[in-house]
C-alpha cells in the first residue's frame, strides 16, 4: 500500500509498530536506491511514521517503552539516510545541530541535521539533552556558520534560551524549531533566536538567509524572568504540591499512572509562557492534558481542576498566577461538550 | 598627490604624534563622534571576547568594521606555514590564501614586516589598480576594491604579544577619507582585535593537538555485529570535554565478539589516558585468548606491572550469535565491576551472578566466568557506577530504581534500553554534577 505520492508510508508504519528495524532499514534503503528524494524519505516517510508513534502513546494505545522501541527503529531508518547524505559533497559552511538540556527527542534533530547535510552543509550533531557548556565548547572548536536547535518539549525552552545566549555571545546565528515553539515565530523571536523554522524544508531555506554574524541576544524582561527562575528552582516542590492536591493523582483512576507525570508539563507550560510572553503554551498544555486523560477514560473535569490547583500553588507569583487564571481554560471545551 | 602627479598614490607612514586635525566641527558634532567611537570600542571589546574560535573572531571583526569604520575591509593573517590567509571583502565569509612570496616588496609586505600602519590616498582620476594591488594580493578582492573607487586605503598592522600576526586593510570612498584622529582610533581598535585574534589562534593551535588526542581517547564508533544489535551511551562528568574515565569497546569478527565496558578510578584527562591503555590491553590480550576470564587476567597483570596506582574495573563479555540471529552464547567475567543486567523478553530482569576483584590491584587473579544464552527479545545491559551512584534529591539513584525501570523495556531492544536508562538517570540528577556514565547494551538481531 502506498500513498498518492507513491511512498510506502503504511509499510514503514508497520515496521515501526512491530519494532522491525531490519524491515525499516531495508525499506528506506530501497527508496534511496530507487532515487526517491531523500528529503521526502525523511519527512514524508520517517517523520510521518514517528508522528503516528507519538499519537499512539498519546491515545494510550502504546506504553512509553513501546514508544521508545518504535522510535529506536525510526532512528535506525534515519541513519540510513544520514549515511546517504554523508556522500553529498560539502559545498556550504558548517552547522552545529543540537538539543538543549531536558530535550530527549533526538530524532527531530537527526532529521533536521540530515536535511541540512543533504543541502551541502557540513554538520556536527550533538545528541539529546546537551549542556550549554558542551555547546559552547563545540562553538569554540568548530566555529560554525550557524547553530540549529530542535525543541519539542516546553520544558526545554529555558535551556534553549541558554543555547541562544551561548551561540549569540559567540556571534553565531541560531535557528530554532520544533513543536515547543508552536506554529509561528513569536516564541522564537521572544527568546532571541535569529530565525525560526516551521519544518525541515523551512530549516533548509532559513539557513540560506542567516546573517554571518549576530549580536548577543538582548536580556529577557526582568520581572517575568525572576518568577520563572524561582518557579524552576521550586519545580519539584510545585509538582509534589500538585500531586498531593489534584484528584487525578490522589485517587486511583484509569489514568492515574500517566497523570503522575502531568504536573511536570503544567509547570513547564507556566515557565514557557513567562519566558516567551506568549500565553498559548498554557491553553495548549491544558488541552493536551485533557486529551491524554479523557482518552484513558478519566473524568473530563480533571484538566480544569489541575488549572485551579496550579493557580493556587502559584499564588505567590503574580504574573504566573494571572497567566494560569486567564489562559488555562481557554484550551478546554466547556463542560458537557466533550465529543468523545 | 605627489608633486609629479604621475603616481596614483601617496604613501603616508602614519605619524602617531600628530594629533588634532583642523576641521571646523562643532562641539555637538565632536561629542556625537566621540560617542560613536566609545560605542564602537565597547562593541569591539565585548564582541571579540565572545568567541575563542579564529574564524568566528575574524567574521566578528569584519562585521564590526563595515560599515561603521570603513566601506570595505579585508583581514590578512599570517598562517603557520608562512603563507597569508585573506578574509572578507564584500562577502565576510570569503577566504583565500596567497604565498608570502607573492606579496614580497608590496605595501602589505612592508606593513607586515615593520608593524607600522600605512595610509594611502588614491588618486581618483588615475588608474587605482597599482595602489590597491600593493595592499590587496587577491584579484577578486582587488576588483571589489577598485569598484568602490576608493579615496583612502588604510593598512593597519595587527600586532600582539610581540609579533605582527597580520594586517587589516580598510577602504573608504570619496568624501569619506580617514582623518588623522580616525587613524589613531582605528589603531586602537586594531590593537584590541590583534589580542583577540592572537588568543583565538593560540586556542586553535592547542585545540588541534587536543582534538587529535581526544579522538583517540573517546569511545570508538560501534561496529555492526552480524546477528546482533548493539547500542551505547556515554556521558562524561565533564560533559563538554567529551572524555572520561569510563570506556567501552566492541571488537571481534564474524560470530565471535568481545564487548568491554570499564571504569578507571578517577575522572577527567588523567583517567582518560589510562582508559586508552586499558582498552588496548584488552584488545591485545583477546588476540591470544578470547575467554573473558583470560582477558581480564592478562589485563590485571599488565596493569599491576605498571607503576600507576590507579585501578580499573571492567566487565568483559564474549558474544557469539547464532547464524540465524535469534540467540547468542554469552560468557561474562567482571573485575570489580557491577555485573551486567539481563532484561528478558518476558519482563523478568536479573543481574548476573558473577564477581571478581578490580584489575591493577593484585597479580595473578583467576577470574571466574558465567555462561548463559541470550535469546530473542532479551537485552543485556552493561553499565558503570555513574548510573547507580548518581546522586539526586533522594540520595543515590540505586540498583533498585534501575531494576524497577527496566521490565517496561522488555523486548524494546538495546537502543531503547540505553536511552531510557540515560534519560531516567539524568532526570534524577536534575542538573546536579555526576560521575562519568557509560552504558553498553546488546541483543540478538531477531
Amino acid at each position: 500500500m502506498t500513498t498518492p505520492d507513491g511512498l510506502p508510508t503504511e509499510a514503514f508504519d508497520h515496521a515501526l509498530s512491530t519494532v522491525d528495524a531490519p524491515a525499516a532499514i531495508a525499506l528506506v534503503q530501497g527508496l534511496l536506491d530507487d532515487g526517491v528524494d531523500p528529503l521526502a524519505v525523511l519527512v514524508d516517510v520517517i517523520a510521518h511514521g514517528q508522528r503516528a508513534v507519538g499519537d499512539r502513546w498519546q491515545r494510550g494505545e502504546w506504553t512509553v517503552a513501546k514508544e521508545h522501541a518504535a522510535t529506536a527503529v525510526a532512528v535506525s531508518a534515519t541513519e540510513v539516510v544520514t549515511r546517504f547524505a554523508d556522500r553529498v559533497p560539502v559545498t556550504r559552511g558548517k552547522v552545529v545541530v543540537a538539543c538543549a538540556e531536558r530535550e530527549w527527542h533526538a530524532l527531530p534533530a537527526m532529521i533536521i541535521g540530515t536535511a541540512i547535510r543533504l543541502d551541502g552543509w557540513d554538520t556536527v550533531l550533538l545528541g539529546a539533552s546537551t549542556s550549554p557548556a558542551r555547546l559552547s565548547q563545540c562553538l569554540h572548536d568548530v566555529g560554525p556558520d550557524a547553530t540549529a536547535v530542535s525543541c519539542s518539549v516546553l520544558g526545554a525552552l529555558p535551556t534553549t534560551r541558554r543555547f541562544i545566549e551561548a551561540s549569540t555571545t559567540a556571534g553565531v546565528p541560531i535557528m530554532v524549531g520544533g513543536s515547543a515553539f508552536g506554529s509561528d515565530d513569536v516564541r522564537a523571536r521572544a527568546l532571541g533566536a535569529t530565525a525560526w523554522a516551521p519544518h525541515a524544508q523551512g530549516a533548509v531555506d532559513a539557513l540560506h538567509h542567516l546573517p554571518p554574524v549576530v549580536r548577543r541576544a538582548a536580556p529577557l524582561p526582568k520581572a517575568p524572568m525572576a518568577e520563572q527562575a524561582a518557579i524552576e528552582v521550586g519545580h519539584q516542590r510545585l509538582v509534589q504540591t500538585l500531586r498531593d492536591r489534584w484528584s487525578a493523582t490522589t485517587t486511583d483512576g484509569p489514568a492515574t499512572e500517566v497523570a503522575r507525570e502531568v504536573p511536570h508539563q503544567a509547570v513547564h507550560a507556566v515557565s514557557a509562557a513567562l519566558l516567551t510572553g506568549d500565553p498559548r503554551p498554557l491553553a495548549e498544555t491544558a488541552r493536551w492534558i485533557d486529551h491524554l486523560l479523557t482518552v484513558r477514560g478519566a473524568d473530563p473535569r480533571l484538566s480544569a481542576e489541575l488549572g485551579d490547583e496550579l493557580a493556587t500553588a502559584l499564588r505567590d507569583y503574580p504574573a504566573a498566577h494571572g497567566l494560569v487564571r486567564r489562559h488555562w481554560t481557554e484550551g478546554l471545551v466547556p463542560q458537557g461538550e466533550h465529543a468523545r | 598627490m605627489t608633486a609629479s602627479g604621475q603616481r596614483a598614490l601617496r604613501v603616508d607612514p602614519v605619524d602617531r604624534s600628530v594629533l588634532g586635525d583642523e576641521t571646523a566641527a562643532t562641539d555637538h558634532e565632536l561629542l556625537a563622534q566621540a560617542q560613536l567611537r566609545v560605542d564602537l570600542a565597547i562593541d569591539v571589546t565585548s564582541a571579540l571576547t565572545g568567541s575563542l574560535n579564529l574564524r568566528r573572531t575574524v567574521l566578528r571583526l569584519l562585521d564590526l568594521i563595515t560599515p561603521r569604520m570603513a566601506d570595505w575591509a579585508m583581514l590578512v593573517l599570517v598562517d603557520d606555514a608562512g603563507g597569508l590567509d585573506l578574509h572578507g571583502g564584500s562577502d565576510p565569509t570569503y577566504t583565500s590564501g596567497v604565498p608570502r612570496a607573492l606579496v614580497e616588496g608590496s605595501g602589505l609586505d612592508r606593513v607586515l614586516r615593520s608593524g607600522q600602519h600605512e595610509l594611502l590616498h588614491v588618486a581618483m582620476e588615475l588608474d587605482s589598480t597599482g595602489a590597491l594591488g600593493t595592499m590587496i594580493p587577491d584579484p577578486r578582492l582587488r576588483d571589489e576594491a577598485i569598484g568602490l573607487r576608493p579615496a583612502d586605503v588604510l593598512c593597519l598592522a595587527l600586532s600582539a604579544r610581540g609579533s605582527t600576526i597580520g594586517a587589516l586593510v580598510m577602504i573608504r570612498g570619496a568624501g569619506r577619507g580617514f582623518p588623522e584622529q580616525e587613524v589613531e582610533f582605528a589603531g586602537l581598535i586594531a590593537d584590541q582585535a590583534s589580542l583577540a585574534l592572537d588568543s583565538a589562534r593560540l586556542y586553535e593551535e592547542r585545540g588541534r593537538i587536543t582534538s587529535v588526542l581526544q579522538a583517540s581517547l573517546r569511545p570508538p564508533a560501534l561496529p555492526a555485529i552480524p546477528g546482533a544489535r548493539v547500542s551505547a551511551r556515554f556521558r562524561p562528568a565533564a560533559e563538554h570535554l567529551e572524555i572520561s574515565g569510563d570506556f567501552y569497546d566492541v571488537h571481534g569478527s564474524d560470530d565471535d565478539w568481545l564487548l568491554v565496558l570499564g571504569d578507571v578510578c578517577g575522572k577527567g584527562v588523567e583517567a582518560a589516558v589510562l582508559t586508552g591503555r586499558a582498552r588496548q590491553g584488552v584488545r591485545t590480550a583477546a588476540h591470544f585468548d578470547r575467554r573473558p576470564s583470560a582477558v581480564l587476567g592478562a589485563l590485571n597483570n599488565v596493569l599491576c606491572d605498571n607503576d600507576s596506582t590507579r585501578f580499573v574495573t571492567v566487565v568483559c563479555a564474549r558474544f557469539r550469535p547464532s547464524p540465524d540471529g535469534t540467540s547468542a552464547e554469552v560468557d561474562v567475567a567482571v573485575a570489580g565491576h557491577p555485573a551486567p543486567i539481563v532484561v528478558h523478553a518476558d519482563g523478568v530482569v536479573d543481574q548476573l551472578d558473577v564477581a571478581g576483584i578490580a584489575a591493577g590491584v593484585v597479580r595473578d587473579i583467576d577470574y571466574t566466568e558465567v555462561r548463559f544464552t541470550l535469546t530473542s527479545g532479551d537485552t543485556m545491559l552493561m553499565f558503570t557506577d555513574g548510573v547507580d551512584e548518581a546522586r539526586g534529591s533522594d540520595g543515590f539513584y540505586g540498583m533498585d530504581r534501575l531494576l524497577a525501570l527496566l521490565p517496561a523495556y522488555a523486548g524494546a531492544g538495546p537502543v531503547a534500553v540505553c536511552e531510557a536508562v540515560e534519560q531516567s538517570v539524568v532526570e534524577y540528577l536534575d542538573g546536579r554534577a555526576h560521575d562519568d556514565i557509560a552504558l553498553l547494551a546488546v541483543s540478538c538481531e531477531r
